[in-house]
C-alpha cells in the first residue's frame, strides 16, 4: 500500500522540513526570527481598518506593502487571511524541497482560522446595509467569495494543485496547534506523505470590538505574565510547517529541521470565555502532550506559552505550568511570542510554533519586551529583554489555550546536533 | 438630583433585559441582594454585557476598571454609582 | 484513506437530530418517504434580498429545544449551541449513557458547521458597523466563533477529551464523523460526539442567494432543488443540527448498547480545479481516491448497496459528484442514489440521519425535482420504490472550493 510503514502507526516519527511565516514583524522567516531576537514589539499604530470608535488603538499589523509578488494566474478573489496561508505555504514548501507535482494525492493541508475571510465580510456587508438604505448601489456578490473559514485552508491548497485530505480547523484561539496536531496524526497513520499545517488570520472589526467588548485588550502593547498586564493584543498573519514521516525524509535525503514529537488536544469544559482557573484543561492538553511525546517534564527545555496577556489567562496557564513542571516551573524558561506579534487568534498556535522551532534551532528562546513589573504570583522563568542562550536545546512546548476551553499543546524536538541555519 | 428608586428600577428591568432573565420578574430582585458568585449568581460576561446596556441606558461611560468591583455589589450600589455618574456628568455641563 | 485495520471499530449508538422535518429521526424519515421538499418562506423584511430570488428555506419550524435544554442554561447560547446540546442529549439518551457518565477526559466532540453562529454574528457586526464598535455586546461576541456549539456542547457534557469544529462546508459534516471514528479506534477518546450544526438567517439566505447559489423561480419553473436534473439551477438552503454518539465497538457491545451502524472506511481529497466557492473538473483524481477506498472496502463498489449522495442541486456540484460517482464504479452500473438533500436541503446533517435509515431499510419515497435527466450529467436518483437493505452505504460530500469527503457505514446483525 502506498505510503505505508511496517511497525505501529505511532512509532512513525513525523519531521518538521519546512516553515513559513507573514507575521507582523515580516513577511518571511528572515523577518520573524530578526524580530523575535530583538524582543522589540511589533505592535502599535495600524490601519487595517477605522478603529477610531473602538475602545483601544493598537494592534499588530502585516505590512502589506511589503508583500512579496503577487499570486500568479487569475484573480484568486482571496481575502488577507488567504493570501497569508499562501505565502506562509509556498515559503514552507520551498524550504522542504517538496516537489508537489510528484506526490499531489498524498499532501494533505490542515489549516486553522478564527475568522478567515471577515475583514472582507465586513467590507462588504456595510456596503450591503448603506446601498439598503438607499445609499449607493449593493456590492457585487463576487466579494463574497472567499468568507468563509475554510477560506486559508482551501486558498493553500488551490494554490499548490494539492490532491489529499484538506480541513480546516476553527477552534479560535487553539486554531492552529490544533491542525498541527491533526497534521502529525495524520502523518503517523499514514494517510499522506506530506502535511501542509498552519494556521491564518487578519485582524478584523469582529474580533477587535469583541474582545475589546470584553474589556480584554490592553491600550498598551500586552504584557504576558507581567504584574502590570491588562489584556491582550491582537496581530494577523499565518504560519505555515511542512510535516513528513522522517524515514521519507531521510530517503530523499532533505535535512529534517525538527521532529514534531508530541500532540495532545482537550477542552476546558468550564465557561466560554474564562479559562478554568486552576488551569485544568490546560495541565491535561500539556500532559498528554508530553505523554505522546515519551518524555519526561524535566526533559523540556523551554515553553512558548500562550501567554496572552489577559491577568486570567496568564495566571491560569502559570498554573498549568506549576502543575505539570513541579519545582521545575521556576527554572523553566517562558516566552510567549504574543509579547511581540500580538495575539494571531486562528493562527497563534501556527506562528508561535515556527517561532518555537527556531528558537530550537538557534538554541535560543526569543524574549519579551522587560517592561513593566513582575508578578509575585508568577514564579516562572520569563525571558526578558535579550535571548535566552540555551546550554541544552532538545526540546520545547508550545501551549494554546482557546476561547470557548480548546487547549491544545504541541512538543518539537531537535534533530540532530548540527544547526542548519537558516 | 434624580430619585435614586426610579433608577433602582431601571436597573432591574435593564437586568432582566440585557441578561435575558427570563422567568424573573424585576420587582422580584432585592435592592440589596449579592448580583454576582450567590444571590443572583451572575458571572464576568454577564458583568460585562449589564455594562454595555447600562452604558447604553444612562449614556455614561464605565471604565474596565470599575466592571465588577464595589459599585456592582448591588442593585442599590449600583444605583448609587450611576446617580454619582450622572451628577459629575450634570456638574460638568453645567460648569461649561 | 485509512489504514488503520488493527485498531478497533468504531461504531454509532446513538443519533440526536434537528431539522426542518422536526425533531427526531421520525419526521425526517417521514419526509423522504413522502419525497416532498421541506420548505418554509424566508422573511424577507429586511430588504437585503434581490428581487427574483429564491424565498425558499428548509427552516428549523420547532425551535423550541427547551425538553432537552433549560432556558436558564440557555440563556446565553446562540441558537446553534442550543441545538448541538439538544442533539447531544438526545443522542445520548438514544445510546442509554446517563448524562453524568456521559464525560470526562475521555469524551471528545468532533462538529462541523459551515457559517457558526450566523444570527449572533450578525447582531455583532450590525452593531459595530451601525452603532459603533462600543455598542459590541460581550453576550454575542463570546458566541461568535464558530467552536461555540462544541464549546457549549462540552460545557453541558461535561466533555473534556478533543473539541474539534471544522469548517469545511458541504463535505464538513462526512468528515466530522470521520474524525471522530478516527479518535476512537487510535484510542484517543473512548467515546466521541460527531456531526453538525447549521443556522441559516434571513441575511444569510439573501446573500446565498445574490451569490446565485440557490435554486429560484424561472418563468413557469417554480423555486425547488432539482439534482441531477437537467433544469437545476441552485441547492435548498437548511438548517438544524443532526450528532452521533460514536464509541468503540467491544464497549459498545459490553454494555449491551443497540449498535445503529458501524463507522466504515472514510476518506477525503482535494480538487484543486475548483474555484473559491464553486465546484471543479477534477473528477478523475476525486474518483480515483474514491475508487482506492472503495477497494478496502469487502467486494469493493459492488458492495456498496446505496449511496446517499450530497447532490443538493447545483450545476457543477452535480456534475462533478456524478462523473465522480460513474468514474469509480466504472463498468458496475451504479446502486441506487438517494439525495436526502432534496428534502432537507443543505447543512444540518440530514445526509447522516438519511444514512442511518437508509441501513435500517427504511423506505425512500421518489426524490423530488427530479423529472429530466441531464445527458451531462448521467445520474437518475432514486425514483422511489423499494429498495434492498443495504449491508453498506456510502455517504459522499463534495464541497464548494475543493474538498471533497466521503464516508461508509455498515450495517451490523
Amino acid at each position: 500500500m502506498p505510503g505505508a510503514d511496517p511497525g505501529p502507526v505511532r512509532a512513525r516519527a513525523v519531521a518538521v522540513t519546512g516553515l513559513g511565516a507573514v507575521s507582523p514583524l515580516g513577511w518571511g522567516l528572515g523577518s520573524l526570527w530578526d524580530g523575535l531576537r530583538s524582543g522589540r514589539t511589533a505592535i502599535g499604530r495600524f490601519d487595517r481598518f477605522d478603529h477610531s470608535g473602538h475602545r483601544t488603538h493598537i494592534a499588530a499589523q502585516v505590512d502589506l506593502a511589503a508583500e512579496p509578488a503577487r499570486l500568479r494566474g487569475k484573480p484568486l478573489r482571496l481575502s488577507l487571511a488567504d493570501r497569508f496561508a499562501v505565502a506562509a505555504a509556498r515559503e514552507a514548501v520551498a524550504q522542504a524541497t517538496i516537489d508537489v507535482d510528484r506526490c499531489r494525492e498524498r499532501t494533505g493541508v490542515y489549516f486553522g482560522t478564527s475568522t478567515g475571510g471577515m475583514l472582507e465580510t465586513e467590507a462588504y456587508l456595510e456596503a450591503l446595509f448603506t446601498a439598503m438604505s438607499g445609499r449607493g448601489r449593493p456590492p457585487a456578490a463576487s466579494l463574497l467569495a472567499s468568507q468563509q473559514n475554510n477560506g486559508p485552508g482551501d486558498a493553500v491548497a488551490r494554490d499548490l494543485g494539492i490532491g489529499g485530505p484538506v480541513q480546516t480547523v476553527s477552534a479560535a484561539c487553539a486554531s492552529g496547534a490544533m491542525a498541527i496536531g491533526d497534521a502529525v496524526r495524520a502523518v503517523r497513520r499514514g494517510e499522506v506523505d506530506v502535511a501542509i499545517a498552519g494556521g491564518s488570520d487578519s485582524l478584523c472589526r469582529l474580533t477587535y470590538a469583541g474582545f475589546n467588548a470584553l474589556r480584554a485588550v490592553d491600550e498598551r502593547p500586552c504584557r504576558p505574565f507581567r504584574g502590570n498586564r491588562a489584556g491582550l493584543s491582537l496581530g494577523e498573519g499565518a504560519g505555515a510547517l511542512i510535516l513528513e514521516p522522517l524515514g521519507r525524509v531521510l530517503a530523499r535525503g532533505a535535512r529534517p529541521l525538527a521532529l514534531a514529537t508530541g500532540e495532545a488536544a482537550s477542552c476546558d469544559a468550564h465557561h466560554m470565555t474564562s479559562p478554568h482557573p486552576e488551569g485544568f484543561g490546560a495541565a491535561e492538553a500539556i500532559r498528554g502532550a508530553l505523554a505522546d511525546a515519551r518524555l519526561d517534564p524535566s526533559e523540556i527545555d523551554f515553553v512558548n506559552a500562550h501567554g496572552t496577556g489577559t491577568p486570567l489567562n496568564d495566571a491560569a496557564e502559570c498554573m498549568a505550568l506549576v502543575t505539570v513542571f513541579g519545582d521545575r516551573a521556576p527554572d523553566l524558561p517562558v516566552t510567549s511570542t504574543k509579547a511581540l506579534v500580538g495575539h494571531l487568534l486562528g493562527s497563534a498556535g501556527a506562528l508561535e510554533a515556527v517561532a518555537t522551532i527556531l528558537c530550537l534551532l538557534n538554541r535560543e528562546v526569543h524574549p519579551m519586551p522587560d517592561d513593566g513589573a513582575s508578578d509575585p504570583g508568577i514564579r516562572l522563568r520569563l525571558v526578558l529583554g535579550r535571548p535566552l542562550r540555551l546550554a541544552r536545546a532538545r526540546h520545547a512546548l508550545s501551549t494554546s489555550l482557546a476561547f470557548g476551553g480548546a487547549n491544545a499543546a504541541l512538543v518539537f524536538t531537535r534533530h540532530g546536533d548540527r544547526n542548519p541555519g537558516r | 438630583m434624580t430619585e435614586t428608586p426610579a433608577i433602582r428600577s431601571r436597573i432591574k428591568h435593564l437586568l432582566v433585559d440585557a441578561l435575558h432573565l427570563e422567568g424573573l420578574a424585576p420587582s422580584a430582585i432585592a435592592d440589596d441582594a449579592p448580583l454576582f458568585g450567590e444571590g443572583l449568581g451572575l458571572d464576568s460576561v454577564d458583568a460585562l454585557e449589564l455594562v454595555v446596556a447600562l452604558e447604553k441606558e444612562f449614556a455614561i461611560r464605565i471604565q474596565s476598571h470599575e466592571v465588577g468591583k464595589e459599585a456592582f455589589v448591588s442593585v442599590s450600589a449600583l444605583a448609587a454609582f450611576i446617580e454619582g455618574r450622572l451628577a459629575t456628568a450634570g456638574n460638568a455641563r453645567a460648569g461649561s | 484513506m485509512e489504514i488503520g485495520t488493527l485498531d478497533a471499530e468504531t461504531v454509532i449508538t446513538g443519533l440526536g437530530t434537528i431539522g426542518p422535518c422536526g425533531h427526531g429521526r421520525e419526521p425526517l424519515a417521514a419526509a423522504l418517504v413522502a419525497g416532498k421538499a421541506v420548505v418554509a418562506e424566508v422573511n424577507r423584511g429586511a430588504g437585503l434580498h434581490r428581487e427574483g430570488g429564491a424565498r425558499l428555506a428548509a427552516l428549523v419550524g420547532e425551535r423550541d429545544v427547551s425538553r432537552w435544554v433549560a432556558p436558564a442554561d440557555a440563556r446565553r447560547m446562540s441558537f446553534p449551541s442550543k441545538l448541538a446540546v439538544a442533539a447531544a442529549r438526545m443522542a445520548l439518551a438514544e445510546a442509554g449513557i446517563d448524562v453524568t457518565e456521559a464525560g470526562g477526559p475521555r469524551t471528545g466532540v468532533y462538529l462541523s458547521t459551515t457559517f457558526g453562529t450566523s444570527l449572533f454574528t450578525e447582531r455583532l457586526l450590525r452593531q459595530i458597523l451601525l452603532e459603533g464598535a462600543e455598542a459590541a455586546q460581550p453576550f454575542y461576541f463570546s458566541e461568535c466563533v464558530a467552536n461555540a456549539p462544541a464549546a457549549q456542547l462540552a460545557i453541558a457534557i461535561g466533555a473534556r477529551g478533543p473539541n474539534v469544529t471544522l469548517t469545511q462546508r458541504e463535505s464538513g459534516p462526512l468528515l466530522a464523523v470521520a474524525r471522530g471514528a478516527q479518535a476512537v479506534r487510535e484510542g484517543c477518546v473512548d467515546r466521541a460526539f460527531a456531526g453538525t450544526v447549521e443556522e441559516l438567517t434571513p441575511l444569510l439566505h439573501a446573500l446565498l442567494d445574490r451569490f446565485g447559489a440557490l435554486a429560484r423561480a424561472d418563468g413557469a419553473l417554480a423555486e425547488m432543488p432539482r439534482p441531477f436534473d437537467r433544469r437545476r439551477d441552485g441547492f435548498l438552503a437548511g438548517e438544524g443540527a443532526t450528532l452521533l454518539v460514536l464509541e468503540r465497538e467491544d464497549a459498545a457491545r459490553a454494555r449491551g448498547a443497540r449498535v445503529l451502524a458501524r463507522v466504515g472506511w472514510s476518506g477525503a481529497a482535494f480538487d484543486a480545479t475548483a474555484s473559491v466557492s464553486d465546484w471543479g473538473d477534477g473528477q478523475a483524481p476525486l474518483a480515483a481516491a474514491l475508487r482506492a477506498g472503495l477497494d478496502l472496502v469487502p467486494d469493493g463498489a459492488a458492495g456498496v448497496a446505496a449511496i446517499v449522495s450530497g447532490a443538493s442541486g447545483t450545476r457543477r456540484g452535480d456534475r462533478l459528484e456524478a462523473r465522480v460517482l460513474r468514474a469509480a464504479w466504472g463498468e458496475i452500473p451504479l446502486p441506487p442514489v438517494l439525495v436526502p438533500k432534496a428534502v432537507v436541503g443543505e447543512y444540518g446533517g440530514g445526509i447522516l440521519t438519511s444514512g442511518l435509515l437508509a441501513l435500517e431499510g427504511a423506505p425512500f419515497g421518489p426524490t423530488p425535482g427530479f423529472a429530466e435527466p441531464d445527458p451531462e450529467v448521467g445520474v437518475a436518483p432514486h425514483a422511489g420504490g423499494a429498495l434492498q437493505i443495504p449491508s453498506r452505504v456510502l455517504l459522499t460530500g463534495l464541497a464548494s472550493g475543493g474538498a471533497a469527503g466521503w464516508l461508509v457505514l455498515e450495517r451490523v446483525s
